[in-house]
């Protein structure tokens, strides 16, 4: 097994020449290249067996005005060891060309067209430079992250018509679908080319909810953007509250006492718990099993009731904040908790019962919307939908926070792909949320949950965190600026990751199902817009 | 089989056991309850969303859940904007989504109401002021009802729709 070290001393070996410098960032290696050097390592980070770094993070920074020049950062996970390893590299002055990495890695290929879109950075050599996040009727020249750009710019109105990927043949048609879709969904546009039934080419055209959240992060200062940070996906409240907490109290050097860890693992599970009772129920309404969905419903609400008793608010809204969490819950509360989590668990056992036996549901979701191993490793998917596909990945036992060093989580792990495979592992994720949850309150320190901020970040300082919320990784990047305000928040919802992936697990499958697959991948529309 | 029944009977009936609501922080004006006359009875809704954060849109399922139950009170979900007598937009209206609703709007066929759910739709909550963010609903289209609440609980929302319709209360 080579952790993080000695992947660097096989790096400096390999690549001696083209490492302008190593540091480190609060335990996590930092390399720094390059631009014309990038590509090369990032390739032989990705292939090199004894490393097989997956792509996680890609972002940049625009320094102004306090130095000119962008930087671009690149984190991989290694798989041997899942220890991060940080690429970054600077583009000086008015440089704005860099080298694509998507040819050789292919989950760069958001990460690189979104930059593009919010720096007016090129990555030379990608596939494919269409729009992103700008819609075609955003005025050219619109680079929102870019310093000199005013966050309440209001935007004129362009001409401009997005190009889609066309098949074209005798007896292949185009089904176009949304942004605003049957059903209360998100919005987001999806384009079918099918010829008969199944479906050839699946093209995903999202952003239409891009609200301007990085840039909004930027208008705030360190401890008052939880809010905002709640509300970048509504079902995330508490995951993405939670990684943007973190990364904070890195920076402040803030020592959260155990009991606050302990608590927001304890809120974290309610979330994970609610969300997938929930998707498990939505994954049989769409094969038309109500019964299934209505039960699950139900066992949702209580949670929702539950949560909603204890903090006022169904999605716990403003529980966790900087320095630990602001709802100190009683012993007494903590036994309630768990009292209804028995009672609800006892239920859902029976619910899967009646699912398993249940011949045709099962003939409905296997084999249904297939993502295979090898698919999801080029797309680097994570979260439940890499663990149905065989990605063993799970930031609470990889990179443990809040109380999960303690409590070591079991993963739910399957090879399969399907949306059975997804199902099940939704399933048991819940009951183990409901051990976890008991576990906790046996462990529970008592204490104070909430400690002060004591330091100050030095401008330019920044840090990253990794939350396992419900439906993946939920990664944040915080970079201070001057006096507490926030220089660059960059947000990373698991959607933004595992949406290309959907285009992929579609393929060959008939319309029909594809709400049944995109049910049971889940993604966020919101998080993935921002 | 025998499960199914089972797991039926030792459930029992749920609907209405969530905790009551307040009153509706903004009451329905009389100009809106006037426009939902012809809807008293069953009232077809589209829900539209222009950026939310996508809690507004769980508590507009959960609307459907057995708990509450929204179809007993003659409400049902629509499809599609033609088919629907209101529209319940949810979140600030986004500079992608701007021509879409207005889309939607014009769909729509006549009488309809538009009712804004959650503090976004009315005022912008946090995004407000943002690039991308082109203004509360009741910019692009007229907006009847307002229903408050970063989201508003589900009881809330039958509230408001019961005393926008009078006489059918949850």
């Amino acid at each position: 097994m080579a952790d993080a070290q000695t992947a660097i001393s096989q790096l400096n070996e390999a690549f001696g020449n083209a490492i302008v410098g190593v540091s480190d960032l609060h335990g996590t290696p930092v390399l720094r290249l390059g631009v014309k050097d990038l590509p090369v390592v990032a390739h032989y980070i990705h292939t090199h067996p004894g490393l097989r770094g997956a792509l996680s993070l890609l972002w940049a920074v625009d320094h102004r005005p306090r130095e000119a020049r962008y930087e671009l950062c690149y984190l991989f996970t290694l798989s041997e060891c899942r220890d991060w390893l940080l690429l970054c590299t600077d583009l000086q002055g008015d440089d704005r060309l860099f080298h694509s990495i998507t040819p050789h890695i292919h989950a760069a290929k958001w990460y690189e067209r979104e930059i593009r879109d919010m720096f007016g950075l090129i990555p030379q050599g990608h596939p494919d430079l269409r729009r992103l996040v700008r819609h075609e009727h955003w005025p050219k020249g619109t680079h929102p992250l870019k310093k000199d750009f005013r966050w309440d710019t209001v935007l004129e109105q362009a001409q401009g018509e997005y190009a889609f990927r066309r098949i074209e043949g005798e007896g292949v048609f185009e089904v176009p679908v949304g942004p605003i879709h049957a059903g209360i969904i998100e919005s987001g546009h999806f384009r079918f080319s099918v010829a008969g039934e199944p479906i050839m080419q699946l093209e995903v055209h999202h952003f239409w909810k891009h609200r301007g959240v990085e840039k909004l992060f930027e208008q705030l200062r360190l401890t008052d953007a939880v809010p905002l940070a709640e509300r970048v996906s509504g079902d995330t409240t508490i995951g993405h509250s939670l990684a943007y907490c973190q990364a904070v109290e890195t920076l402040l050097g803030i020592h959260v006492p155990p009991r606050a860890h302990y608590l927001r693992s304890l809120f974290l599970e309610l979330e994970r718990l609610h969300n997938h009772l929930g998707d498990v129920g939505a994954i049989c309404n769409d094969t038309a099993y109500v019964l299934a969905h209505a039960h699950c419903g139900r066992m949702k609400e209580r949670i929702l009731q539950l949560n909603d008793q204890l903090a006022g608010s169904r999605f716990l809204r403003g529980v966790i904040c900087v320095g630990g969490v602001s709802l100190n819950l009683t012993d007494h509360q903590v036994a309630q908790v768990t009292a209804e989590l028995n009672a609800i668990e006892t239920d859902f056992s029976e619910l899967e019962r009646i699912l398993f036996a249940n011949a045709s549901l099962t003939d409905r979701l296997e084999t249904t919307g297939v993502l295979n191993e090898r698919a999801a490793w080029d797309h680097a998917a994570i979260g439940v939908v890499g663990r149905a596909s065989g990605m063993d990945r799970d930031i609470r036992r990889d990179r443990p926070f809040a109380a999960y060093e303690e409590l070591q989580p079991k993963i739910a792990l399957y090879r399969y792909g399907d949306v059975r495979a997804r199902m099940r592992v939704r399933m048991d994720e819940i009951h183990e949320s409901a051990r976890l949850i008991r576990d906790i309150r046996a462990r529970m320190p008592q204490g104070p949950a909430l400690a002060e901020p004591s330091g100050a970040p030095k401008p330019g300082e920044w840090a990253l965190s990794a939350v396992e919320g419900w439906r993946g990784e939920i990664l944040y990047m915080v970079m201070a600026g001057e006096q507490g305000q926030i220089h660059r928040c960059k947000v990373r919802d698991p959607s933004f990751v595992n949406w290309p992936a959907i285009q992929w697990a579609v393929l060959g499958n008939i319309i029909p199902d594809f709400p049944l697959i995109n049910k049971s991948f889940n993604l966020s529309y919101a998080g993935n817009d921002l | 089989m025998f499960r199914i029944l089972k797991k039926s009977l030792k459930t029992g009936v749920v609907t209405g056991q969530h905790p009551k609501a307040d009153a509706p922080r903004e009451p329905a004006s009389p100009e809106a309850v006037q426009k939902t006359k012809p809807f008293t009875r069953s009232l077809a809704i589209r829900e539209v969303d222009t950026g939310s954060c996508n809690a507004c849109e769980m508590e507009m399922n959960a609307l459907a859940n057995p708990v509450y139950d929204v179809e007993r009170f003659g409400v049902h979900i629509a499809a599609s904007p033609r088919h629907a007598d209101a529209l319940v937009v949810t979140g600030p209206v986004t500079v992608n989504m701007t021509r879409a609703l207005k889309d939607v709007y014009e769909q729509t066929p006549d009488p309809k109401i538009v009712i804004a759910l959650g503090d976004c739709a009315i005022n912008c909550g946090m995004f407000k002021g943002s690039y991308a963010v082109t203004g509360p609903v009741e910019r692009h289209v007229p907006v009847d009802v307002r229903i408050p609440g970063c989201p508003p609980r589900p009881a809330e929302i039958l509230k408001a729709l019961a005393e926008l319709r009078e006489g059918k209360k949850p």
